[in-house]
């Protein structure tokens, strides 16, 4: 009786400790992941010197859709979702990501009542300003050393392809891409001309999905056009 | 006795200073350090006016600003009125429904002798913003049945930069 309740006491206090060793390696990882989101997106402000303040917050959460405000927007946090950080494979693509949650907190510190009518206008004006933090984030991951053709990579992989926008508060995937592939075309034509990602598969998916709009772009490019393209 | 004692407060005065001082010039292994405040004002004018109209300009257009005033550094002259200086039309916002104006975002000033590294330089110029009235009409013609969906017709002002914008750029030139 007695060796039965020692073998039981034992087996408990293995359980819990092992339990709390998991807990503790949760925790370590969170802590990592946090560190990594921080210093990332510190670089991304210090080397684009914005005088404003913005905080990174790792959420293990998934991203409710319905009925919640930007965070952005309201306490000027960027907050990266678990279920985006495990598309994140590089630093570059981290940068992406972060750069476009930036450049729309900017956009909540300008304008008049302390930045609140902006913020209106950014959120109900959701399509128009999908594209111009796209254009931002690119401007600001070049800034601070990153490749831009990171943010490419990182829409195609997390962002579905709708059917039709007409109706949407978003973008087209495709001409979300396809946009930010012609700024980066026009505005730093150098990262394109030494390509890093050339070999990278899901860059190559990006140029096999994009033929039509490319083809567009070489039209406008050829004709010396300033008109904006209509992407598919 | 109260000599010693003005002279320890001398020496730790001069001692406290040293490390005042010590601060100010503390380097930073980080490709930037901000740590002084001390900034030179840069004025300047377009040249040409630009505007968001009719698709006259494009990202990434060069255009040309003019120094309004002279600049001095250590009371050297460092650039003088009149110098002309490239910059990049960064980005472009059109205007949009309800009256969301049009916005120019400047950047990428190329001044000779000054790295951009240690300019604050982003420059930012909106048109008329129309959203003032045009919500509080959107809202009120909400009661009668998709008439307040016309205000969606109704497109914020063009932003333009002219001659007659002062653009302030600030220099500092004790950052990396």
């Amino acid at each position: 009786m007695f060796k039965k309740v020692i073998a039981a006491l034992f087996l408990v206090s293995f359980l819990t400790l092992s339990g709390f060793g998991a807990e503790g390696s949760d925790l370590s990882t969170q802590n990592s992941i946090q560190s990594r989101i921080d210093s990332v997106g510190t670089q991304l402000l210090n080397c684009n010197k914005i005088t404003k303040r913005v905080v990174f917050t790792y959420n293990t959460k998934e991203k409710k859709k319905a009925l919640t405000t930007d965070k952005g927007l309201t306490k000027r946090q960027v907050i990266i979702y678990d279920g985006l950080y495990k598309s994140i494979q590089s630093d570059d693509e981290l940068a992406a990501a972060l750069s476009r949650e930036i450049s729309t907190v900017i956009k909540s510190y300008s304008g008049a009542w302390g930045g609140m009518l902006d913020s209106v206008q950014v959120a109900l004006g959701a399509k128009k300003f999908e594209t111009v933090a796209d254009k931002r984030a690119v401007d600001y991951m070049v800034n601070a050393g990153y490749n831009p053709l990171a943010l490419i990579i990182l829409i195609n992989k997390t962002c579905p392809q709708k059917r039709f926008d007409r109706f949407s508060r978003h973008n087209l995937t495709s001409k979300r891409l396809a946009r930010i592939y012609e700024y980066i075309t026009y505005k730093y034509p150098q990262y394109l001309q030494e390509n890093d990602y050339i070999n990278n598969p899901y860059y190559q998916n990006f140029l096999l999905t994009s033929l039509d709009n490319r083809k567009k772009l070489d039209e406008k490019i050829k004709n010396n056009s300033t008109k904006e393209i209509d992407y598919e | 006795m109260n000599r010693l004692f003005i002279f320890i407060l001398l020496v730790a005065g001069l001692f406290y200073g040293n490390i005042s001082v010590a601060e100010e010039i503390a380097e930073s292994g980080l490709p930037y350090n901000y740590a002084d405040t001390y900034s030179i004002p840069i004025y300047l004018k377009i040249v040409e006016p630009i505007t968001t109209k009719h698709e006259q300009i494009i990202e990434g257009q060069v255009i040309k600003f003019a120094l309004q005033k002279d600049v001095y550094h250590n009371e050297e002259l460092i650039l003088e009125r009149g110098d002309i200086v490239d910059a990049r039309v960064e980005t472009i916002i059109t205007s949009g429904m309800n009256g969301f104006p049009a916005e120019i975002v400047v950047n990428g000033f190329d001044i000779p002798g000054i790295k951009s590294s240690q300019l604050i330089s982003e420059y930012t110029k909106k048109g008329q913003n129309r959203c003032f009235w045009v919500y509080p009409l959107k809202w009120s013609l909400t009661l009668i049945p998709f008439v307040g969906s016309l205000t969606n017709l109704i497109k914020g002002g063009h932003a333009k930069i002219t001659p007659k914008d002062d653009i302030i750029l600030y220099y500092y030139p004790n950052w990396k």
